[in-house]
């Protein structure tokens, strides 16, 4: 008798479609903002065709009501994205971890205390707190919006990591790694942090997400990075004028806006699934 | 000689409420205890107590010696050094005992290498390798190598309590409290781990507290049991004299539960 042979199942996680249509939708904005630092089809400032052309070959989403290529600007609207996104992501990040690791740690006064200030500033939307940002710095550019985003996000970031590291503290291995003598910050480095970052790492990129919408809605607003920077949001600002005569103007910087927000959140869903041997294996 | 773990007179209250009342317990060192009770009668807010993991709103008051270290009112900086140098603790149920997200050789490699540290060993990465493939193969698991790269989802209750028994063995502690390893596990695999945990206690010299509900598991493993009911300590002794002709009532409906329980299974036998 022969033994049959046994394949031994793969522990490896795999790759999901969710991940790859992500990667590619986000991949085109990074290619096309890489591609913008470098080139253009045309002089995003000089007026190269006749006002509000609609789309055509030599213009790809029409002209704006001065004759400047529309895809130019589209083009170098993703680099503001992208930058403002990241960098929001980044500083939200980094304060709303540290606050929500302080307050799962702290003593259950100075916790409530943080949990309640959470909670008050999560209940004013995330815009009107970073127009309040900007309105309070002397002028508006992109750094203060990245700044301003970033900050209005930070708290639902905190509260958060809050709950997720909370839950991941009552877990017996957080009591058994104690009991073997680790120090609390062993706990947030080797266990903590790698437990809630990938739940974390998904609203990351739905930060991202909101952060390049809430760029666009200051933009939009005037209190975002300023002309000639072709931020999205100011696209569609300059496009409301001509949405009946033009609708392109409006449907293009939207459309920009809708890919990359959707192409994130699709690859932070893939990305979770990488991240998560538990969820890899049940697949 | 001087007892491992000193227990004097601990009393522990929540919001007024006594969960602990004057619970004296002494354990020499290479000894094993047992220490046993229903649920909620104390046993393992006992175990945390002595190793100052007190959940927050709970006050103790009485006096915990660990190797000759006040317990009670101890900074939590010379409690981090002292519990993984005395104490290393084994828990009942081992899939939550291991973290989900690392494999299991590197969960038994970061004790270990806190403790060559400590003992001034070599602590690079092929000596704490060794160490772990050393640590795995001690509490007889096979292929070590292959399994230290396993998740603790993919290993079976048995061999994730083995993991959780190395991760404890890597701090080389002087008292090892499992508190009730054996509970979430199948009855053949709940002997395999007892005969290992003899075995280990032994080889190791370590003392032992062991926790359970269980009379038979704990009397194949201690030489002296306490008895605690709701709090209190019932009565201690020696494990023959305790079982063979207990002094309390609660230890004598204990005893006798066993007993009909064993009778019951031979009768069906």
């Amino acid at each position: 008798m022969t033994t049959p042979e046994l394949t031994i199942p793969q522990t490896h996680p795999r790759v999901s479609a969710t991940l790859w249509v992500g990667l590619v939708l986000v991949g085109l904005h990074v290619a096309i903002a890489l591609l913008s630092l470098v080139w253009t089809p045309y002089d995003p400032l000089g007026m190269t065709g006749g006002r509000l052309e609609a789309p055509s070959w030599a213009h790809w989403a029409g002209t704006d009501r001065l004759g400047r290529d529309f895809f130019t600007q589209i083009m170098l609207g993703s680099q503001i994205a992208l930058v403002v996104g990241a960098g929001a992501v980044a500083i939200g990040g980094a304060i709303g971890v540290t606050l929500g690791l302080l307050a799962a740690f702290a003593s259950r006064w100075l916790d409530d205390a943080l949990a309640a200030t959470l909670d008050i500033l999560i209940a004013f939307p995330t815009l009107l707190i970073a127009m309040l940002v900007v309105a309070a710095s002397d002028e508006a550019n992109l750094f203060t919006a990245i700044l301003a985003i970033g900050i209005a996000l930070s708290a639902i970031v905190a509260r958060l990591t809050r709950i997720l590291a909370k839950r991941v503290l009552l877990l017996d291995y957080i009591t058994a790694a104690r009991t073997s003598g680790t120090s609390w910050m062993g706990i947030v480095l080797i266990h903590v942090l790698p437990n809630i970052w990938p739940t974390l790492a998904v609203n990351f990129a739905l930060q991202f997400g909101l952060a390049a919408i809430a760029e666009a809605s200051l933009s939009y607003l005037g209190l975002g990075a300023p002309p000639p920077n072709a931020s999205w949001g100011h696209l569609l600002q300059e496009a409301q004028g001509t949405v009946y005569t033009a609708p392109i103007g409006a449907f293009a910087p939207g459309l920009a806006l809708v890919i990359l927000v959707v192409g994130i959140n699709l690859l932070a869903d893939g990305l979770r699934d990488v991240a998560d041997p538990t969820r890899s294996a049940q697949r | 000689m001087r007892p491992v773990l000193d227990i004097a007179d601990l009393s522990i209250a929540a919001n007024g409420k006594t969960l602990l009342d004057k619970v004296s317990l002494s354990i020499a060192p290479g000894e094993r205890v047992g220490l046993i009770g229903e649920s909620g009668s104390g046993k393992s807010l006992t175990a945390l107590a002595a190793i100052g993991l007190l959940a927050p709103g709970l006050t103790a008051t009485g006096a915990i010696s660990l190797d000759g270290q006040d317990v009670i009112g101890a900074s939590e900086r010379s409690m981090v050094s002292l519990r993984g140098n005395v104490t290393a603790t084994v828990f009942q149920e081992p899939l939550t005992a291991l973290d989900p997200l690392q494999p299991v050789g590197r969960q038994i490699a970061e004790p270990l290498r806190r403790r060559l540290r400590r003992d001034g060993e070599a602590a690079g990465r092929t000596d704490v390798a060794a160490g772990v493939q050393n640590l795995l193969a001690q509490v007889a698991l096979p292929d070590p190598l292959a399994l230290s790269r396993r998740y603790p989802h993919e290993l079976s209750g048995g061999q994730r309590q083995r993991v959780a028994i190395a991760m404890a063995l890597a701090c080389r502690p002087q008292l090892l409290i499992a508190d009730e390893p054996t509970t979430a596990l199948d009855v053949t695999t709940q002997a395999e781990i007892l005969r290992l945990l003899a075995k280990l206690v032994a080889d190791n010299g370590m003392a032992l507290l062991f926790i359970s509900h269980d009379l038979p598991v704990v009397a194949r493993v201690v030489d002296r049991v306490v008895v605690m009911q709701h709090g209190v300590v019932v009565e201690a002794g020696p494990v023959g004299e305790v079982f063979s002709r207990p002094q309390h009532d609660y230890t004598r409906s204990l005893v006798a539960a066993a007993r009909s329980f064993d009778g019951a299974l031979e009768g069906a036998a």
